[in-house]
């Protein structure tokens, strides 16, 4: 798989598969529950985020005798995904950066995971456990986390506007949009 | 535990492939890429911000990888409403890709009828262990009438300030009326 299936628009989608420290996987599972969600999460520091998880897996699911040999991974692995805005190396330096001790508190389960302090390594750690995207769905790819909002924004301010407008005279409600929009 | 973030739903999914599967997935997630009707059919499916198909021919470990006796299949989405819904629209609007893609995986019974469909993604799903989305009060339609508000805003702002009042006024209600179905 190429690696410009990961990009959909200007959107990318990061899938990280890290082996988990053998008997870590409870406490790294309880770390993740207990993190603060929506405004306090640590992701919510991460620019240009638009959605991520963290997932841990304990071990792969065995379908039945159908599929013959049952499957274990050697060790349980950390999913982390994330579909955000741009390049991955920026990316990359932003999650080093951005959720520092959290990252260290997250990772430090899993094998290998050399830490925020050395920028080169951490970015090697995350490009050797990367899994490539073989179809990526974006359904508004061409926007940032930034112009997402925006517009939202607009279209809140706009609808309250409107509401308000109802039944204005032409003078005011153009003197009350441009004061309200500018133009 | 958080598959749920304020509107936003994630669906974490891991199936254990045919021996056959890979091959297929690979003209299947080809078609995805090169022919555009296949990603314009998820679009019908409003309700899917982003979405994710990745094979894992290897678990990265810290040297080649971890290779089990199959390859396996990740699915992640990012969707606003509920599981339910999500799984019987999939089913309902893409009932021949969602067979192409898991029909390639053990022990898939076909997207309808719907409920062994659903007893089989319960049984490959994971639970997020947290979960994060940028904009959780929103729905993707949401995000996408708001870029065209924000459009059409912008484009009415570009000449509002030199239009007479009454001018002004036809040009606004206009602009509203074009708008209608995204406010």
């Amino acid at each position: 798989m190429s690696a410009a299936n990961n990009i959909c628009g200007q959107a990318y989608s990061l899938t990280v598969l890290t082996p988990i420290v053998d008997g870590h996987e409870i406490e790294l599972a309880d770390y993740l529950n207990r993190l603060q969600t929506g405004d306090q999460s640590p992701l919510a520091r991460v620019r240009g985020t638009h959605f991520a998880r963290w997932v841990v897996i304990d071990d792969v699911i065995f379908e039945g005798p159908e599929q013959g040999e049952r499957d274990h991974l050697q060790h349980p692995r950390l999913l982390f995904t994330s579909n955000f805005d741009g390049d991955l190396e920026p990316y990359l330096e932003a999650l080093r950066t951005d959720l520092a001790d959290s990252a260290d508190s997250i990772w430090s389960h899993c094998i290998g995971y050399p830490g925020t302090g050395d920028p080169d390594a951490f970015v090697r750690y995350f490009r050797h456990h990367q899994i490539d995207s073989s179809l990526f769905f974006a359904a508004y790819g061409d926007r940032t986390v930034e112009e997402v909002k925006r517009g939202l924004a607009a279209r809140a301010k706009l609808i309250a506007f409107a509401l308000r407008a109802q039944g204005m005279q032409a003078a005011d409600l153009k003197s009350a949009f441009l004061r309200e929009f500018g133009g | 535990m958080a598959n749920v973030e304020g509107k936003a739903t994630a669906i974490t999914v891991l199936t254990p492939v045919r021996r056959e599967g890979p091959l297929v997935l690979w003209a299947v997630f080809w078609a995805g890429r090169h022919i555009k009707e296949t990603l314009q059919k998820l679009e019908q499916l409003s309700f899917i911000h982003y979405a994710r198909w990745a094979v894992i021919d290897r678990f990265p470990d810290e040297g080649e990888g971890e290779k089990l006796s199959h390859e396996y299949l990740l699915f992640e989405s990012n969707f606003n409403g509920t599981w339910d819904q999500y799984i019987d629209a999939f089913s309902e609007v893409v009932p021949f890709r969602m067979k192409a893609i898991w029909g390639t995986s053990y022990g898939f019974p076909g997207p309808l009828p719907v409920e062994p469909f659903k007893d089989y993604i319960r049984r490959n799903e994971y639970v997020a262990n947290h979960y994060w989305s940028a904009y959780p009060g929103y729905t993707t339609t949401e995000i996408i009438s708001a870029g065209h508000v924000e459009a059409a805003l912008r484009e009415f702002q570009a000449h509002a300030a030199e239009l007479e009042p009454e001018d002004f006024k036809r040009a606004y209600e206009s602009m509203l009326t074009a708008i209608q179905h995204d406010l």
